[in-house]
């Protein structure tokens, strides 16, 4: 084996591994075809890719696993990009939001197609196509009828009520993956938790919050944090600047077996020199047999996997819950240059 | 073996050394614009054309695109009764395991074979291959339920429970 190697810059994609929702590959229904658009993302307030479908009748998410060190081999090539993109069906609902709660500081009953209006995204107009979007502005505003025109107001009392179930939905999703697994039915691939009983109602909650709030702005998000009484964690790094929020990169990471017999300098300088009280408990536990995912997230061997349980509050603060499932991001190009 | 999978000599290939989160910064699809009204159309009628080929995610980032003989040089072999594959690369025994599409969704690959003109122009990605399901390989550790790629096809689900209409 040679000395260290460097590893090339990544050059521009133009090939990309999919899992897309069944309808968008649909050919039959399609009279046009469905197109990726930006948007803006309600909760990083920039442009996020995200696809309309043919007449812009449903509006789909964009987001990318990525692990580091992978590449694909498709058929007879070699794609070295190794990110796995989800197509998935979005509520559209959360993309006109931002632009309803803006016009509602004037606290005017407004045509909702005056106020849906972007000079940065001017796709967005077509998330009124919808089919699903005029009937569910009543979730977050109040409705007045004037002839054959409707006026909307944004109406934060109905936008948390709305939210809360949102976030009973997804705490109900949760809880499935653990039912299933707890009667050992459905599929195999999803035999995970080796306990189930520590998981209290709570930590759903704060798990739920935590992904639904990838979808609205941050205040909205304290907001409904408060709204579903979730008890407050006074961490230091909630005073972080927003966007230092999205990244965890700073977050001490620490290998789970010692690898570097494969590497060089490369992969050594990646692991974070200091470490937590946590994370240094963790360090000395045994790691034989051990998942290093599980070991990050978890702090107790043999319990349940990252994905469904949410981290102990003292180790992590409640804002960043959501990168507990770190593999599946929104697809951003607020990094234009690097790939793209 | 692994000269002839990746065309030049040049062509590295690192594997990666633990598991970690990658919260590096967002990357976006293929956008190189300076405007946000240009889209990329997917030419779904391609669909019928692509084919159906074996698609496997390497434990190793390849520093090539393009075409290798994987067919030739890259045999999977399954194991007696149980699921788990091995195939050697690169002098290393690789595990692996099937992973199928979750319910409701196709695996596709999609590229961009006409390059635009300009920034200017609308762009279209045509959809070369199909799968319903793929190969994961670890590069030491044995396919299990906590690999990360697996946890990811939970995605699907969790995001039906996100975006899924509200009952009043």
């Amino acid at each position: 084996m040679t000395a260290k190697k460097k590893r090339t810059p990544q050059v521009q994609s133009d090939s990309w591994v999919v899992i897309a929702a069944d309808p968008v590959m649909d050919a039959q229904t399609h009279g046009s075809d469905p197109t990726f658009v930006r948007l803006r993302n309600p909760s990083t307030d920039a442009g996020s890719l995200y696809m309309l479908s043919s007449g812009d009748v449903q509006l789909y998410e964009v987001k990318a696993f990525e692990e580091e060190f992978h590449s694909w081999f498709v058929g007879q090539t070699v794609q070295r990009d190794g990110r796995l993109l989800f197509i998935t069906q979005m509520d559209p609902l959360y993309l006109i939001l931002p632009y309803l709660i803006k016009s509602g500081i004037e606290g005017k009953f407004q045509p909702v197609n005056q106020v849906v209006m972007d000079e940065e995204f001017p796709a967005c107009s077509r998330l009124l196509s919808c089919t699903r979007s005029l009937g569910s502005l009543q979730h977050v505003a109040e409705e007045k009828e004037v002839g054959n025109l409707k006026f909307h107001r944004y109406s934060e009392e109905k936008t948390l009520s709305w939210l809360k179930k949102k976030v009973e939905r997804t705490v109900a999703a949760l809880k499935k993956r653990n039912i299933s697994v707890g009667e050992g039915v459905k599929s195999t691939t999803y035999i995970r938790v080796k306990t189930e009983s520590d998981h209290n109602e709570e930590d759903y909650l704060r798990y739920a919050h935590g992904l639904i709030s990838e979808y609205i702005s941050e205040d909205l998000s304290k907001a409904l944090h408060k709204h579903l009484e979730l008890p407050e964690i006074t961490s230091p790094k909630e005073t972080e600047p927003p966007s230092k929020k999205r990244k965890l990169s700073d977050k001490p990471v620490e290998a789970g077996e010692d690898y570097t017999k494969f590497n060089s300098a490369d992969f050594v300088r990646k692991s974070a020199k200091k470490m937590t009280a946590a994370q240094k408990s963790l360090a000395k536990v045994d790691k034989t047999g051990m998942k290093p995912m599980s070991s990050f997230f978890s702090p107790k061997e043999g319990e349940t996997k990252y994905w469904t349980s949410p981290p102990k509050r003292s180790e992590i603060n409640p804002w960043k819950i959501p990168f507990v499932i770190p593999h599946v991001r929104a697809h951003n190009s607020s990094v234009e240059g690097v790939y793209c | 073996m692994c000269s002839q999978l990746t065309h030049s000599p040049s062509n590295k290939v690192c594997f990666y050394t633990f598991k970690i989160p990658e919260f590096t910064s967002f990357i976006c699809i293929c956008y190189s614009m300076s405007n946000n009204t240009n889209v990329i159309h997917v030419q779904v009628s391609s669909v019928g054309d692509a084919q159906r080929v074996p698609v496997h995610l390497m434990p190793c980032e390849i520093e090539h695109n393009g075409p290798a003989q994987v067919s030739q040089y890259f045999h999977a072999t399954t194991k007696d009764r149980k699921q788990e594959m091995t195939v050697s690369f690169r002098g290393r025994a690789l595990r692996g395991q099937e992973l199928c599409c979750p319910q409701g969704y196709t695996g596709v690959v999609l590229k961009e074979t006409i390059k635009p003109g300009s920034d200017q122009e609308d762009r279209t990605v045509m959809v070369t291959s199909v799968f319903d399901k793929m190969t994961y390989w670890n590069l030491e550790t044995l396919p299990n339920p906590d690999d990360r790629v697996v946890m990811a096809m939970d995605w699907t689900e969790l995001s039906e429970a996100i975006h899924g209409p509200v009952e009043d």
